[in-house]
């Protein structure tokens, strides 16, 4: 790319390599690109094994599957963006389903049940923000609370007991189709991908979750809002939390009050398989989304293949291992060591 | 000199980064006993080669030799127990004392249990060297809670104290007032002529490498252009001609006379209770003195802690801002002097980093197409090379960093823009840039505030100076017109 500049003096016109003043996509997206490539070798290898793997009805389970896990690595990144950690999410989302349940089994509708739900991860998120914010405290601590209190909620609100959705039409907020011919879980994480992914870059108030990641200290000296900003990290990956839980139990129309448990886990792997920093400051919606993609491809092949489904986390570990090593190498390739 | 008198020497040494070569063949070595200056321009090698030396980089060819004093070839492994470095950017661990920092290294092999006592009188004995008064009070305080000046003196304690025959010293008086330079000069002759230490100095401040080094070598693209010449050999001009910026001389320097004259526009009043300074717009005040005074003096204008003495009023002001926030918006700019802590966000591309300050002036809501324009131009104006707007800023050397730091606050319409140390690790040539870049800044009615430890520096661009005595006091006002090393000195309570 080269742009014709007019030299300060004006006594003529030269030719040189300009700074190149719009993005680009390929080297932004360049992990995302491998971790793609990643998954298509992995379902590939399944499908050697498995001819149906390859089937578009396997699809549509990984998708179905995947959806919860996704949307909560979206919240689970913008925390983690902003330098923090968010260790509450599996337990905001029991807590959502078996609130939301037992709001139904009162008589509540299955929009109001749901709003209550989502309730839950206002609240949450809130007292994490809170604590992190104006109380100062370490995000993994705060969160390390409210992830022991929502868990211990969640099986405080039926005493233990799992609990069916009273609900018949709940249903439809997972499978239902808001537009026709393609399934509600699709649309969610479409639209929260791309809706997260656009505030991420191209919104200011997104600019300033990698700002304050980066240097919290800086970020503050700059006039960054940084309390405003981690306040509302908090609140969002709560809220997503809460709003898997809502899909999840629409799909298995059932509440546990264990049904999150693996889930933080697993989200914060996303994120991290996505090329996000536990350090703060990096990460991409498409990157967690992902990343996500990637764990509930490796549980779905290992279903498939017959495995022990002991194995699960061991597979997992490795492809963690081997995501965060193609992206160190990405990076000190870019001199970004 | 006779080779095998050399603590270390290179030869022909390369080193590339990815695609971009870094050293092309530098030949270098330090005799005993000498101070020896490095030189060269910012991206000339000079940390690239240092890194080297102390082993944090590897090189990519050529030789690297350490010798003993007997002249015997040791390992790179034992040649490098006997250098200590003093790197640019801090390198102190925060969560330790000062003791610890300047002490650990004694215990490096850690066979050998720490003796909390021993350790707190070496470290003492090393920092009292330097300042006796602060290593009376500063040993057992965490490193996290010292400013950067104190640190940059632990740094330095630490490095004299680890017995090593050669210190590498890269700008180490960047952070130092001019009595604490005298006194680790003092040290450094002292120590060179005693116990046969080596010392290789890097600094772009050329009065005090004519006071303290005897041989100076320079590096220019990688390459070494003088090698170990006597300092007294070369003319200021030869030296900077040799760094390839006699360039920098040559741009024309811009009279005060239109920054004299009183510009259209409210000025700011700095007040501490009784003590006040009136800030007209257009001109540049600096500030001198103890870091303790100005710190203060400077949180207090720019938001960054609560300040009960300082305050500055204009119509619309507050009189005390509660946050950077509110003074950035309020128009009150900052450029920090902590680059690598507190300024740079290094996870971001170079864009977000430049066009941030703006982003919080203007309220803007989204990121758009115009701000990479914007970006562009900025870069323009400021001569910064870059591959494209979203690399990180950690591919540009340090002083490249450092404009883009004041590209943040370039063309915006601030009222009130401060300045610390500007010209931190900034070579000749961009110094000049930098002085020019804010003189234009003033002159379109923005007011400057520059804290300075280079007396020079606010010699040359400062209308007035505000200096600050040794406990934190000000101490009054110097105008241009009687402006001096020795005013300064006198009110700075620093006379070497």
């Amino acid at each position: 790319m080269t742009k014709t500049i007019i030299d300060q003096a004006g006594t003529g016109v030269e030719t040189r390599p300009a700074i190149r003043t719009r993005e680009s996509l390929l080297s932004t997206y360049r992990t995302e690109l491998a971790i793609a490539g990643a998954i298509g070798l992995l379902v590939l290898a399944v499908g050697t094994q498995v001819p149906q793997a390859l089937s578009w009805g396997n699809f549509a389970n990984i998708t179905q599957a995947g959806a919860p896990l996704i949307i909560m690595s979206l919240g689970v990144l913008l925390v983690v963006i902003t330098g923090g950690i968010d260790l509450s999410v599996g337990s905001v989302f029991s807590l959502t389903g078996m609130v939301t349940a037992q709001a139904m089994a009162a008589g509540f509708g299955g929009v109001s049940a749901a709003l209550v739900g989502l309730g839950v991860g206002l609240v949450f998120g809130s007292i994490n923000g809170f604590l992190v914010t104006i109380a100062g405290l370490a995000p993994f601590v705060v969160t390390l609370i409210t992830f022991a209190v929502a868990g211990s909620l969640a099986f405080i609100v039926t005493n233990g007991r799992s609990m069916p959705i009273g609900d018949p039409d709940f249903w439809l907020l997972n499978s239902g189709s808001m537009i026709p011919g393609m399934p509600n879980y699709i649309l969610f994480c479409i639209v929260l991908l791309v809706a997260i992914e656009l505030f991420l870059k191209k919104m200011v108030a997104g600019r300033w979750f990698y700002a304050v990641g980066s240097s919290a200290a800086a970020a503050h000296l700059l006039g960054i809002p940084v309390k405003r900003t981690q306040f509302f990290a908090y609140v969002a990956s709560s809220l997503l939390a809460s709003f898997s839980g809502l899909l999840t139990i629409s799909y298995i129309l059932n509440a546990e009050s264990t049904a999150g448990s693996s889930l933080m886990l697993q989200a914060i792997a996303a994120v991290v398989i996505g090329g996000a920093s536990l350090l703060g400051g990096t990460g991409t919606a498409v990157g967690a989304v992902l990343g996500a993609l990637m764990i509930t491809v490796i549980q779905n092949g290992v279903n498939l293949i017959g495995i022990n489904s002991f194995w699960q986390g061991s597979v997992t570990g490795l492809a963690i291992l081997i995501a965060v090593l193609i992206d160190r190498f990405s990076k000190s390739r870019r001199g970004a060591v | 000199m006779t080779e095998k008198h050399n603590i270390v020497s290179v030869r022909s040494l390369t080193k590339a980064y990815g695609a971009t070569s870094v050293l092309k063949g530098i030949d270098f070595s330090v005799a005993r006993g000498e101070i020896h200056a490095l030189l060269g321009g910012n991206g000339a090698g000079k940390s690239t080669l240092i890194r080297i030396i102390t082993g944090t980089a590897t090189k990519d060819g050529g030789e690297l030799d350490f010798r003993d004093a007997s002249g015997n070839l040791l390992s790179e492994t034992d040649g490098r127990h006997k250098v200590a470095v003093v790197h640019q950017e801090l390198a102190l661990l925060p969560h330790l004392t000062v003791a610890e920092n300047i002490a650990l290294p004694h215990f490096r092999k850690g066979s050998r249990l720490y003796d909390r006592r021993l350790a707190t009188r070496q470290a003492h004995d090393a920092l009292s060297m330097i300042d006796r008064d602060f290593a009376a009070v500063a040993l057992n305080r965490l490193i996290g809670d010292l400013s950067l000046h104190e640190g940059q003196m632990v740094e330095i304690a630490r490095a004299l104290s680890s017995g090593a025959e050669l210190i590498l010293l890269d700008e180490p008086t960047a952070n130092l007032t001019a009595i604490e330079t005298e006194r680790l000069f003092d040290v450094l002759r002292r120590l060179t002529r005693d116990n046969g230490l080596s010392v290789v100095f890097v600094s772009h401040r050329m009065k005090e490498i004519r006071q303290i080094a005897n041989v100076c070598s320079i590096i220019r693209d990688g390459r070494t252009v003088v090698k170990s010449v006597p300092t007294a050999d070369l003319t200021d001009f030869a030296i900077i001609e040799h760094m390839g910026q006699a360039h920098a001389l040559a741009a024309p320097r811009v009279t005060k006379v239109a920054a004299q004259q009183a510009m259209a526009g409210e000025p700011l009043t700095i007040a501490e209770d009784g003590f006040t300074v009136v800030l007209q717009p257009g001109t540049i005040l600096g500030i001198a003195g103890a870091p303790a005074g100005p710190q203060t003096l400077i949180a207090a204008l720019v938001g960054a802690a609560h300040a009960k003495r300082w305050t500055v009023t204009r119509s619309g002001w507050p009189g005390r801002f509660r946050s950077p926030r509110e003074a950035a918006r309020a128009g009150a700019g900052f450029v920090t002097g902590d680059r690598a802590h507190r300024g740079i966000l290094h996870s971001l591309p170079i864009i977000d980093n430049v066009v941030a300050s703006r982003r919080v002036t203007r309220g803007s809501f989204f990121a758009n197409k115009h701000e990479g324009v914007e970006c562009f131009d900025l870069m323009q104006a400021l001569k910064v090379k870059a591959g494209s707007l979203w690399h990180l800023p950690n591919t540009l050397s340090g002083g490249t960093q450092q404009k883009l730091l004041l590209a943040r606050w370039l063309n915006l319409p601030s009222r009130l823009l401060v300045l610390e140390e500007p010209t931190r690790g900034v070579d000749i040539g961009t110094k000049r840039e930098i002085y020019q870049l804010i003189r234009d800044m003033a002159a379109t009615g923005t007011a400057i505030v520059w804290w300075s430890t280079e007396n020079a520096e606010l010699l040359e661009v400062c209308d007035r100076v505000l200096a600050f005595d040794t406990e934190g006091r000000s101490s009054g006002v110097i105008e241009r017109d009687q402006l001096s090393e020795d005013r300064l000195a006198a009110l700075t309570g620093m006379a070497a």
